[in-house]
């Protein structure tokens, strides 16, 4: 009777396909997000707060912003999550599977 | 902005068939007596034991179990070896009177250097003795450590089972399995054979229940308890035919029984890139 994770289903596959993240979830649903769609709902903390602020109007992309944004890697945490790290240095997001499987039932 | 990095080492115990956290939400609790104890006690059945201290800020294996501090690894490397257990703790290597001052990433690091440049060899469980609450050491080992379940430790008090309930509820979103909960200090066995509920009793067994998970035990209070853990011999070495130490023995037991019983859980599978 050992508790174990949250009743939620599990991702069976997760590929890169160009612009999207597939998961093949275990009940059969196929979800597919672009890269922007995730780094939108980026759920670290700095993103977070980036976007609770007002837009800056006057804001100045940097060098690595010019450039399209594209993941680079995206390993697995523990038995509960997945960081992305993306071609412009950020990775400090956790992306948890329930967060993944609400992005794809959105 | 840093340059993309790869991911972190994962970490992995080839040789280690289990690695058991015992962890409470709250400090006080007798959390590193539970996590000694239960050592021993698995220990007595035969089974290869290891204990690792991850508080890092207030260890206390080397007081509980009789290591004078610090160690000379030149003459004794690491693990340690007492009552037949393998022992790593920060304490070993900091002396006593010196506080152990650092942030979150220095924590991760000592840990992952217990778990990875210690010689474990083969062991049938890894005893990791969790600091209080849900922070960086939690979430080190929940994060990079291959936990096999988590003990939840509590007193029966609702100061302490509100906080258990805390660190459950972590383990069970970091997807570690809750193997159960203990009722440390459950009660007191006086001269007269009577039996005293000195801080109440049944919390932890109605916490386990609403939370749907095994109730692992109880334990007796017994002043011996602490005197063994000051004098660095737990009292399942010291006085094996005690209540306490049988209650240890039970503890075990249940603590193999909701291992065997375990679901695998699947691991996640890798991202094709």
């Amino acid at each position: 009777m050992a508790a174990s994770a949250p009743d939620t289903p599990f991702p069976k596959a997760m590929r890169r396909e160009g612009d999207y993240l597939v998961i093949e979830w275990s009940d059969g649903l196929v979800g597919r997000l672009t890269w922007k769609q995730l780094r939108d709902a980026c759920p670290c903390a700095g993103c977070k707060d980036e976007r609770e602020k007002p837009a800056n109007p006057f804001r100045i992309l940097k060098a690595e912003e010019m450039v399209p944004l594209a993941p680079v890697n995206m390993p697995r945490i523990g038995r509960y999550a997945y960081k992305i790290v993306w071609s412009d240095g950020h990775d400090t997001g956790i992306f948890t599977l329930e967060h993944l499987r609400e992005l794809c039932q959105r | 902005m840093r340059p993309p990095q790869g991911p972190p080492p994962k970490i992995s115990l080839p040789g280690i068939s289990h690695v058991v956290a015992v962890a409470s939400g709250k400090g006080g609790v007798g959390k590193s007596t539970v996590a000694a104890n239960l050592a021993l006690a698995l220990s007595r059945t035969g089974a290869r034991v290891g204990l690792m201290d991850a508080d890092i800020y207030g260890p206390s294996v080397p007081m509980m179990m009789g290591v004078g501090c610090p160690v000379d690894q030149t003459v004794t490397p690491f693990p340690l070896d007492r009552f037949g257990i393998k022992l790593m703790s920060i304490g070993f290597v900091v002396p006593p009177e010196r506080a152990v001052i650092w942030r979150g990433p220095m924590v991760d690091r000592a840990l992952r250097q217990f778990l990875t440049d210690v010689t474990w060899g083969s062991l049938d469980y890894l005893i990791v003795d969790l600091p209080p609450g849900t922070g960086d050491a939690q979430l080190t080992l929940a994060q990079h450590a291959p936990l096999t379940g988590a003990v939840i430790v509590t007193t029966p008090q609702d100061v302490s089972l509100i906080d258990a309930r805390k660190g459950l509820e972590m383990f069970r979103e970091v997807r570690v399995p809750v193997l159960g909960i203990v009722e440390n200090m459950s009660f007191f066995v006086g001269e007269d054979g009577k039996r005293y509920e000195i801080f109440r009793h049944g919390g932890g067994k109605k916490l386990a229940e609403a939370a749907s998970v095994a109730f692992l035990g109880d334990i007796p209070i017994d002043p011996r308890v602490a005197e063994c853990g000051d004098q660095g011999e737990p009292i399942v070495h010291r006085y094996p035919d005690s209540v306490v130490a049988k209650a240890y023995v039970a503890l075990a037991d249940s603590v193999i029984q909701q291992l065997a019983a375990q679901k695998q859980e699947p691991e996640l599978p890798e991202v094709q890139m």
